[in-house]
């Protein structure tokens, strides 16, 4: 609790301290505070719940991978310990494979940087 | 294998702490930003329209993680050293500062930076441009520390051994370099540009390999272990692997027809170009070139798809494996669309080829940097 009072009072102090907070545009997001959303569809929850505990959706939603692709992904993930049932997998890759396709296109979202 | 919220509050307050001291320092850069690739963990690029300076501000250097990083408790951080050396060591911080200070100056460029350029497609961070920086690394010599520690002649390759435990199952981030590379050039930094190494750029220590590809370049060090042979595992055997030949695009390699990645590969960017142009009108182009060699012997542009090319101008200051800024004035001679683009040719004789060797994990993009320009009478 004590680290975390300190840590929380070192960015206050780095935040107030900041000479050139003006230089950043402050209506832009601070880097990873905002991701992108899922599109709505057949598996999204799947996805949700076996991939975001670890990657947020932006890493998702910039593929560009075909099915087999996805399904090699997919299956590198449940090695790695994505929880995800056997009989729900057709249904995850299919979710991934139709929205991040190879003809996908995805913009970074723009932020600044932390402390700023 | 869930990280909690928690995590990733105290990685950003981490994040957060050591610019206090670093904004000092910052360079104004109104309105500009970094491009999020991935929210948690954290990626981010450059904008190419920033990377005009020669050293890199701290705050908008590209990130790379992995994962959400365990970041050492700095009070109670120390460096192993065991192996094949004579006398094994627990260093703290200021242990190192006792020692002869280093510094080196040069590129810090993620493998797999414009892996999204690259067709066909490939899985993971798709980067474009911005996954690279130039910036001074200030430190102690790894042949310094290993020096005292005695390494034995039968140490050939150095393991390296950061904080970051992946989450669930996922293989431990760990790597190996050959002795003789990293005792000729390399350093444990614990400054950046001049200022306390930011936490998410490795602090307190960061292994700085200069010339060679940022896999190698292990943050939030804690142990380092020569050793005779190299380290096993995911990220040497499988990951970060490029092929010995070049093959189709389309086509992968066996693990065992390729070889880890290491020294960067020729490249250079246009960073400064206008979208419109007048014909007969002069225009100040720019952007930064470098390589796995030590320096960058001269860069050329061509508005003619590489039919011909005129040499740029190369900046004065360079340092070994730094980049070298460069700037070419450019007169459009007639209307319609041009496509300029730039090609280095480093100090050992690379030139940078006109397509990237597509690889199946999108690493060392450095095909030419066309940039479109919209050409009027």
């Amino acid at each position: 609790m004590k680290r975390g009072i300190v840590l929380v009072l070192a960015l206050v102090l780095s935040v107030g301290a900041a000479p050139k907070k003006h230089a950043y545009d402050q209506t832009l997001p601070v880097l990873g505070t905002k991701f992108h959303s899922l599109p709505a569809g057949t598996g999204r929850q799947l996805v949700e719940a076996s991939c975001l505990p670890c990657h947020s959706p932006d890493i998702l939603v910039q593929q560009r991978l075909t099915e087999k692709q996805w399904t090699a992904t997919v299956d590198k993930m449940i090695r790695w310990g994505a929880v995800l049932k056997e009989t729900d997998k057709p249904a995850t890759i299919a979710y991934l494979s139709k929205n991040f396709g190879v003809t996908n296109n995805f913009t970074p979202t723009k932020t600044r940087p932390v402390g700023y | 294998m869930a990280f909690d919220s928690i995590d990733r509050r105290r990685f950003l307050l981490l994040a957060a702490a050591p610019l206090l001291a670093a904004q000092k320092a910052a360079t104004p850069h109104a309105r500009e930003s970094m491009l999020q690739m991935n929210g948690y963990a954290v990626n981010a690029e450059t904008p190419l329209a920033v990377l005009t300076d020669y050293m890199t501000p701290n705050e908008l250097f590209f990130v790379r993680s992995h994962w959400i990083p365990r970041t050492p408790d700095p009070k109670k951080w120390s460096l192993t050293i065991d192996g094949e050396v004579e006398r094994p060591a627990q260093l703290t911080l200021s242990d190192l500062k006792k020692l002869p200070r280093a510094e080196a100056t040069c590129v810090l460029q993620c493998a797999g930076n414009g892996r999204g350029l690259y067709a066909p497609t490939v899985p993971g961070v798709q980067w474009r441009y911005g996954a690279v920086g130039n910036a001074r690394w200030g430190g102690v010599r790894v042949r310094d520390v290993l020096d005292r520690a005695g390494v034995k002649a039968s140490a050939k390759h150095l393991h390296v051994f950061g904080s970051d435990d992946p989450p669930g199952k996922v293989p431990p981030f760990q790597r190996s370099i050959e002795m003789e590379k990293v005792l000729a050039d390399g350093i444990l930094a614990f400054s950046m540009n001049g200022e306390p190494l930011p936490v998410v750029h490795g602090a307190p220590l960061r292994l700085i390999v200069p010339g060679w590809a940022g896999d190698h370049w292990m943050k939030w060090l804690v142990r380092l272990s020569p050793q005779a042979e190299s380290q096993k595992g995911f990220y040497m055997e499988t990951a970060y692997r490029y092929p010995l030949t070049v093959g189709a695009p389309g086509v992968a390699f066996k693990p065992e027809e390729m070889s880890p990645v290491t020294e960067l590969f020729v490249k250079s960017n246009i960073t400064t170009a206008p979208k419109k142009a007048k014909a007969g009108h002069a225009y100040e182009i720019r952007g930064f070139a470098f390589s796995g060699a030590p320096d960058i012997a001269k860069v050329e542009m061509s508005d003619d798809d590489g039919a011909t090319w005129t040499d740029a101008t190369l900046d004065a200051r360079h340092d070994p494996y730094a980049w070298r800024l460069w700037s070419h004035r450019w007169t459009p001679s007639r209307a319609g669309k041009a496509r300029i683009c730039a090609r280095a040719t480093d100090s050992i004789g690379h030139v940078q080829p006109r397509e990237a060797a597509w690889n199946q994990s999108g690493y060392l993009h450095n095909s030419w940097h066309f940039v479109d320009v919209e050409v009027t009478a």
